[in-house]
């Protein structure tokens, strides 16, 4: 393992910078982003384009940096202090790492989902409501209306219509995470961000949120950190592999597991190490 | 057993059982030990509530339940009533935890969300040596530093900007003597604050990281996520962190005793001096001559008893309906 990381790590400085893959309609463009965990530095120099309504994946193993980069999109970091990033991210061409930038603004626009199930202490039809009523002034009915839309939407309406006003966290661990789904997309959000939505899941409720992800990419930009290769493999039409807060490889997702340029990729996803 | 050791033969040799049933014996005085500590506790509160009703019962017998409601204290002729000191232990401890709840929450709020991290351990410890002062330091230092403080510059304030509002103008009408009923309220609130302040923060900081994330994702607030997400994550150490403090304030003796002015009256006005029930307790246990005046004093302690009892059982009816409200039993 270490061997394997020492060789990685040579690879990854000595080599050439990977290419700048261009990608149809980019939602998000992230420039030379670099970024801190106090004196330890995570992120080096990323730069990759996100395109719009697609799903991009971010696989490497784990302390690769995949979740401090999706951690950018949405300025969640900055709820602790020594958490720095620097560069540029450009969301429909505004860099949201600006300090102008409205925070609260910008979490409505890029909603997240992380790796455990984290429904509000609140019932069912509140936890949907929770983020629209920060926004919007909806009449009983409107509301009613988007809680159905959004529960639909993470395909649980059929089984908690009948419960609407139980808690949120009687549900099962699968129905608690697509709950947290429609929860985000209740706010209506350009971009989701999923931080391993499913690996704290059973197989079936891991499909149900890969068909899940599958549909809501017609309407959302979405972008999903995974450990699971397969899932990448599966759910995504980008991928970029990262390595000790590098980006070493990005591309189609098919190049990437098919016939990928760097030999570090090849060596991770066909279970070298990693 | 032996079918087990038949077919084990290439497996390790289980451990044989330990000498002599040690495991068993420390298992078993373990389990009566831990009963017993149980069974003690028990006792102790059903001993109490024992002692304090005969202590009480001439008392009891003479007054029944009309002691409650009788404001009378006159040892001279034998006549008690303990409308006084429970209406001063109320408001008291209602004016204590009016204060210190919000200031509570404040501090506790300010230490785990907003305070910048090398803040966070000084404003903590400050709020815990705060505990450890004993109570008596509170009385004379409510006594002799904010009593004629209070008196000189904040009653006469009150009473000039709030005397005049109807409704709750009669509680700040009266003479600024420094001590009083609100007084003691005060000093009161700062002798629980560090409790339920403490609490607090204890159960906040237990809050899961991704669920406070979760509520930011959205674009929630610090304050939507803190009223919307923290709190009722952690509303039952939340309460019992009021009730803690609730607990201290009604049973608080020493501090209050030396600022409350300890008069025998019942009066609208904040500003007058009252009594609590363990207030009296301390000042006139001592003097107390005759059956009937002790049995009375006695009397006053179940009923504190009482109240106390009351309160936690109130509480747990308060989480029982915030849990229904919830959702948890719908």
């Amino acid at each position: 393992m270490d061997e394997a990381s020492a060789h990685i790590e040579a690879g990854a400085a000595a080599g050439p910078a990977p290419a700048v893959t261009e990608v149809p309609n980019p939602k998000i463009v992230v420039r030379n982003l670099s970024f801190r965990y106090g004196r330890f530095q995570a992120l080096h120099d990323i730069s990759l384009s996100i395109p719009e309504r697609q799903v991009t994946a971010f696989i490497g193993p784990s302390g690769c940096g995949k979740s401090t980069l999706l951690r950018c999109f949405n300025r969640i970091y900055e709820l602790y202090p020594d958490q720095r990033a620097s560069g540029e991210i450009l969301l429909d061409g505004e860099n949201i790492l600006d300090r102008r930038q409205d925070l609260n603004l910008l979490r409505a626009r890029v909603g997240m989902v992380f790796q455990k199930p984290t429904p509000f202490p609140m019932s069912i039809y509140d936890n949907i409501a929770f983020g629209v009523r920060l926004y919007e002034r909806l009449s009983r009915a409107q509301m009613s209306e988007r809680v159905e839309w959004a529960l639909r939407k993470a395909a649980l309406w059929d089984e908690v219509k009948d419960k609407l006003r139980q808690s949120g966290q009687q549900l099962s661990g699968g129905q608690q995470q697509r709950l947290c789904i429609a929860r985000a997309i209740a706010v209506k959000p350009e971009v989701l961000l999923l931080d391993e939505p499913a690996s704290a899941l059973d197989p079936i409720s891991t499909l149900r949120i890969e068909e899940l992800i599958h549909e809501l990419k017609s309407d959302y930009t979405i972008v999903i950190v995974t450990h699971n290769m397969q899932q990448a493999a599966r759910v995504s039409d980008y991928t970029a592999f990262l390595y000790m807060g590098r980006l070493v490889e990005y591309s189609d997702t098919s190049t990437i597991f098919t016939n990928p340029r760097r030999k570090e990729t090849e060596d991770y996803i066909t279970g070298r190490y990693g | 057993m032996g079918e087990a050791s038949a077919t084990a033969v290439d497996r390790p040799a289980r451990p044989a059982a330990r000498p002599g049933g040690r495991a068993l014996l420390q298992d078993a005085l373990f389990r009566h030990g831990t009963r017993l500590a149980a069974v003690a506790v028990g006792s102790v509160v059903l001993g109490i509530l024992a002692a304090l009703t005969v202590g009480a019962w001439p008392a009891i017998e003479r007054f029944g339940a009309g002691f409650l409601g009788s404001s009378a204290w006159n040892p001279v002729t034998e006549e008690f009533g303990a409308l006084v000191p429970i209406y001063g232990t109320l408001v008291t401890s209602a004016i204590a935890l009016l204060i210190a709840v919000p200031v509570s929450f404040g501090v506790a709020l300010f230490i785990t969300e907003l305070a910048p991290g090398w803040l966070k351990r000084p404003v903590g410890t400050a709020i815990e040596l705060l505990a450890a002062i004993p109570s008596i330091i509170y009385g004379m230092w409510g006594l002799f530093v904010f009593a004629p403080l209070f008196g000189e510059h904040v009653q006469p304030w009150l009473t000039e900007r709030l005397a005049g509002v109807p409704g709750i103008g009669i509680l700040f009408d009266g003479p600024p003597m420094g001590i009083g009923v609100l007084t003691a309220g005060i000093i009161l609130a700062v002798m629980v604050i560090p409790f339920i302040a403490s609490v607090m923060r204890d159960v906040f900081e237990v809050v899961p990281a991704p669920l406070k994330e979760s509520a930011y994702g959205l674009g929630a607030t610090t304050w939507e996520v803190v009223w919307k997400v923290v709190l009722p994550y952690t509303k039952v150490g939340v309460i019992g962190g009021i009730m803690l403090g609730l607990g201290r304030a009604l049973g608080e003796t020493m501090a209050v005793t030396f600022v409350i002015g300890n008069a025998h009256e019942l009066s609208a006005s904040l500003f007058m001096p009252g009594n609590t029930i363990s207030s009296i307790l301390a000042n006139e246990f001592t003097e107390a001559v005759g059956e009937l005046y002790v049995a009375s004093l006695i009397y006053l302690g179940l009923i504190l008893f009482g109240i106390t009892f009351v309160v936690l059982a109130a509480a747990k009816l308060l989480l029982i309906r915030l849990g229904a409200r919830e959702g948890r039993r719908a």
